[in-house]
């Protein structure tokens, strides 16, 4: 019975605290100490420049005061619930989507026999390469009212309407649920690959047929990292502006965040007090969530996963069924992949964009990669890229990993590092942008202008991603492990570094390139903080979107995009060589 | 609102033809000195880089030897970031540009008084009367459309035909509050007609269901190009040009009065490269800076220097225009944006 393994899981957790002593004394103390620190250093200037600016205003002769009113301005702004509902339901419905499809292929790949199983991770790394802009304007091109879906249709059915109307709430869902559903396959798969299959087999033993066993074993014992990627989501969607700016507005659909949007830019220079209010309601929310996400979590041996016992992952056999899952698994790859790359592949080879036509068909050329390999400027905006992207992904990790350990094994101060850690989710871009400038303009260093200044934005921007990997790695890992190296004599960080690391590591992994890939792809902090010699390629591809040369961005993304790919490909095979990594099965 | 600005413009191009340019003469040979030896300059501007801020800088690097550092943002990011790095104690930026960026920067002085000598040979209006900026550029803002969804001569050529229902929900705009989305709309339709009238058109307006979209004013032109809409409201007239070159599907209608907004260039306060930044903006309003702008497709301030296509610029009589200054900008656009807010979402 699956109750009987969980008191037996209990049990091992009890016998484990007259050991826990061991662990908890001296050193930990230390370890929390520093991690927190630097935590503080990150997330603590921009935290206080958000709630500040949320609650001062500049009154006459630069006097600021201290008020409340802009709360009360955006509640008592005009449409505000409409919007907020708009907003809930937009959130909501990305979460979900996201959830059913990453984390259906995420089941499909590392839990049963489905075939195909290699398109889906292929379909995702490539997926991750590519820069955000490109995705949301190839799924825009593909459902508009001229798009050839809709083109096609009223072709076929002699209709003068459309088929697909995209400008509303179901476009903003369909496409950032999509766009968000390879990260969910990428952490639960981390989750699922490391499952240990006693418990399943247990239940499947016991008579439990397929269904129940998922339902009553593996989703309940997934349902931590389940509710962490929900809620990351969630809030994500709650912040996201490209998406209802560019799919719901037309069609009338106001968000919280195209309000504030809009207030914002009201004055001259945009008022940040109204996104940073914004931020400090939303802080409040998350912070709402996080409690009782922490009440969830709080007896985190119940899901540990990974014990000193030796197993095996099994797969469930899918019988006939598991053509369907391999259709699932073409059916993902068309979508995310197949589609937005034949309309970019088309529109990166027109002089100007319109949909597919006899007429434009004679219009085709290559000038636009032409245009992209003579402009020297391209190479220098990749190394500063590539650079940025490597050690921002890597220090990340590090905390990351550090900060998942401390606070799943509950040393002293846990709660608080994560919740530091988890913090940044509530600022928006160009909120945090704008701190973490306004700090290192006070500093007496010549960070300002450089690279570096990306750097530290990107570490405290991609952090919350981060831990999420590592905790949600970590929350499979039984404390027993690091007990027996306790009691062989191993120091904490001999034990992090032997144990905890090298069981951690597909998270890690798996954090580490998807934090790389996001950061050459992100646009809203290079925009504010990029100096004359720090330009980045999404800094290129924004110039080239909002002037009017779709298709070279097309064109130089597409590149771009290839470039990446192959990145992750070999890092993907190199890391399947060390038995580590996001590696296909088998 | 200094309505026939164009029609004065080309009275003081013909003033100053006839005098025979006395005026305009090359930055002083101090000047010069003093840049080489600061030897870099920090530009942050709004203009596209690659069509217009990178040639200029490699054209001022090779003239005078002093490098550019450009920094593209737009308008709000270019005062957003020079009012922080005040507020920090050190401004970097010695040059800035835009359309309305000055104004708020004024206030929090942070612009210095100064004109170069080149911009004595511009027309009036087209330099601060208080020193605090010189206009580089004129942007001119009119509706566009598809001409494969409105053939040629059935386009909408008057405020009174944008109301044919024919066009309802076939019009796209931008909704941002700026002189190139709904709020400068706004703003022309109220100066022109006068708040009464020009509440009543607007209402009229809003009946036709008009997508919003919160992008670029290119981007809306794009989305018009691509077919999603057959009519943008408030596009820069020379894109439609610039893509119907391309052999894209666009036109621009010249509405009576359409808008026309200068851009501007500033020196910064207490700039760390004064000189050089001085220089600099010498350098775009010469002559020879002015041709880079005409060679973008721009329009120069300079009337010496035509636009590629003359059409573009209103002519104060068949095509007028109402010019905003960037204080103008900056005073009316909550109450314009404001407008938009009532009877548009």
């Amino acid at each position: 019975m699956p109750a009987d393994v969980a008191i037996k899981e209990e049990r091992k957790a009890t016998t484990a605290t007259s050991s826990r002593r061991l662990l908890a004394g001296g050193d930990r103390r230390w370890w929390s100490v520093g991690v927190g620190l630097v935590l503080c250093a990150l997330v603590l200037p921009p935290l206080i420049f958000l709630i500040e600016g949320a609650v001062t205003v500049e009154g006459a002769g630069g006097v600021t005061r201290f008020t409340l009113e802009r709360f009360g301005q955006i509640v008592g702004q005009r449409g505000f619930s409409a919007s907020a509902m708009n907003s809930t339901i937009f959130s909501v419905g990305s979460a979900v989507l996201a959830l059913l499809l990453g984390g259906g292929v995420a089941w499909l790949v590392e839990r049963t026999n489905t075939p195909l199983k290699s398109l889906a991770y292929f379909t995702t790394i490539i997926s991750m390469g590519t820069p955000y802009v490109l995705y949301v304007s190839a799924w825009l091109l593909l459902l508009a009212k001229s798009g050839p879906i809709n083109t096609w249709w009223r072709q076929f059915s002699g209709s003068s309407d459309v088929l697909i109307n995209v400008y509303g709430q179901f476009g903003m869902i369909l496409i950032e649920g999509l766009l968000w559903s390879p990260l969910v396959f990428l952490l639960l798969g981390a989750t699922l690959r490391n499952f240990n299959p006693e418990l399943e087999e247990a239940a499947r033993m016991s008579g439990a047929s397929a269904g129940a066993t998922i339902r009553r074993i593996t989703l309940r014992l997934s349902a931590p990292s389940i509710l962490a990627l929900a809620m990351l989501v969630f809030i994500r969607a709650l912040e996201a502006f490209e998406v209802p700016a560019l799919v719901g507005l037309p069609g009338r659909v106001h968000v919280l965040t195209t309000d504030i949007y809009d207030t914002m830019h009201l004055t001259m220079p945009p008022d940040l007090g109204a996104a940073s209010s914004l931020s400090v309601l939303l802080l409040g929310v998350v912070a709402i969530l996080l409690y009782f996400y922490g009440k969830l979590t709080r007896n985190a041996e119940r899901f540990a996963t990974i014990t000193g016992k030796n197993f095996k992952p099994n797969q469930l056999d899918l019988g006939r069924w598991r053509y369907l899952g391999g259709a699932v698994l073409a059916l993902n790859f068309i979508l995310l992949l197949v589609l937005p790359l034949i309309i970019l592949v088309w529109a990166s080879l027109l002089p100007f964009y319109t949909t597919f036509s006899w007429a434009a068909y004679g219009r085709i050329t290559a000038d636009n990669y032409r245009h992209v390999f003579e402009s020297s400027r391209y190479i220098s905006l990749m190394g500063n890229t590539f650079v940025i992207a490597l050690v921002t992904a890597t220090a990340v990790m590090l905390l990351a990993s550090l900060t998942g350990w401390l606070s799943v094994r509950k040393a002293p101060g846990a709660a608080m590092l994560d919740r530091l850690a988890t913090t940044p989710l509530v600022f928006p871009g160009i909120v945090l942008g704008v701190g973490v400038m306004q700090l290192f303009l006070s500093l007496p260093i010549g960070v300002y202008g450089t690279i570096w200044i990306i750097v530290w934005a990107f570490v405290i921007n991609y952090l919350p991603y981060g831990v999420r990997y590592s905790f949600a790695g970590m929350l499979q890992i039984h404390r027993e492990l690091e007990e027996a190296a306790a009691v062989s004599g191993a120091s904490q960080a001999t034990s992090f570094r032997r144990v905890v690391m090298p069981l951690l590591s597909p998270s890690l992994i798996a954090g580490w390139l998807f934090i790389f890939l996001v950061s050459t792809r992100v646009l809203s902090l290079p925009v504010l903080l990029s100096g004359p010699s720090s330009q980045t390629m999404a800094v290129a591809m924004f110039d080239l979107w909002g002037n009017g040369q779709g298709p070279e961005l097309a064109a130089l993304g597409l590149l771009w995009s290839l470039g990446m790919t192959c990145i992750a490909l070999t890092f993907h095979f190199v890391a399947r060589r060390s038995g580590a990594g996001i590696h296909a099965q088998g | 609102m200094s309505r026939g600005f164009p029609a004065r413009l080309i009275a003081g191009a013909a003033l100053l033809l006839a005098m025979g340019n006395p005026l305009a003469h090359a930055a002083d040979a101090a000047m010069i000195e003093a840049a080489k030896k600061e030897g870099r300059v920090v530009w942050y501007t709004t203009q596209i880089l690659n069509q217009f801020a990178r040639p200029a800088a490699e054209a001022f690097e090779r003239k005078y030897g002093v490098k550019v550092d450009v920094i593209r943002a737009d308008s709000n990011e270019v005062a957003l970031r020079i009012l922080n790095e005040s507020r920090a104690g050190h401004v970097l930026a010695d040059v800035f540009d835009g359309t309305a960026a000055v104004a708020s920067l004024k206030k929090a002085n942070l612009v210095m008084q100064w004109t170069p000598d080149s911009a004595k040979r511009l027309p009036a209006g087209s330099v601060d009367a208080d020193n605090y900026w010189v206009g580089t550029n004129l942007y001119v803002l009119t509706p566009g459309f598809n001409t494969d969804l409105v053939p040629r001569g059935t386009e909408p050529k008057t405020y009174a035909d944008l109301l044919s229902p024919k066009w309802k929900g076939k019009i796209v705009w931008n909704t941002a509050p700026s002189p190139s989305a709904a709020g400068g709309f706004v703003g022309v339709v109220l100066t022109d007609m006068g708040p009464e009238k020009g509440m009543a058109y607007l209402r009229d307006l809003a009946r036709q269901n008009i997508a919003g979209l919160q992008v670029a004013a290119r981007q809306v032109l794009d989305q018009v190009i691509a077919g999603e809409y057959a009519i943008a409201l408030n596009i820069f007239n020379n894109h439609a040009v610039i893509s119907a070159a391309k052999g894209a599907p666009s036109a621009w209608i010249p509405m009576n009065p359409s808008m026309a907004v200068l851009s501007v260039i500033s020196v910064t306060k207490d700039p760390p490269h004064p000189s050089a930044g001085k220089l600099l903006v010498d350098f775009l309003v010469s002559e020879e800076g002015q041709k880079i702008y005409r060679d973008a497709d721009y329009m120069p301030m300079d009337p010496a220097v035509a636009a590629k296509d003359p059409s573009l610029r209103p002519d104060g009589e068949k095509f007028r225009a109402i010019t905003f200054t960037p204080e103008q900008i900056e005073a009316n656009m909550p109450a314009w944006a404001g407008v938009y807010q009532q009877l548009f979402r």
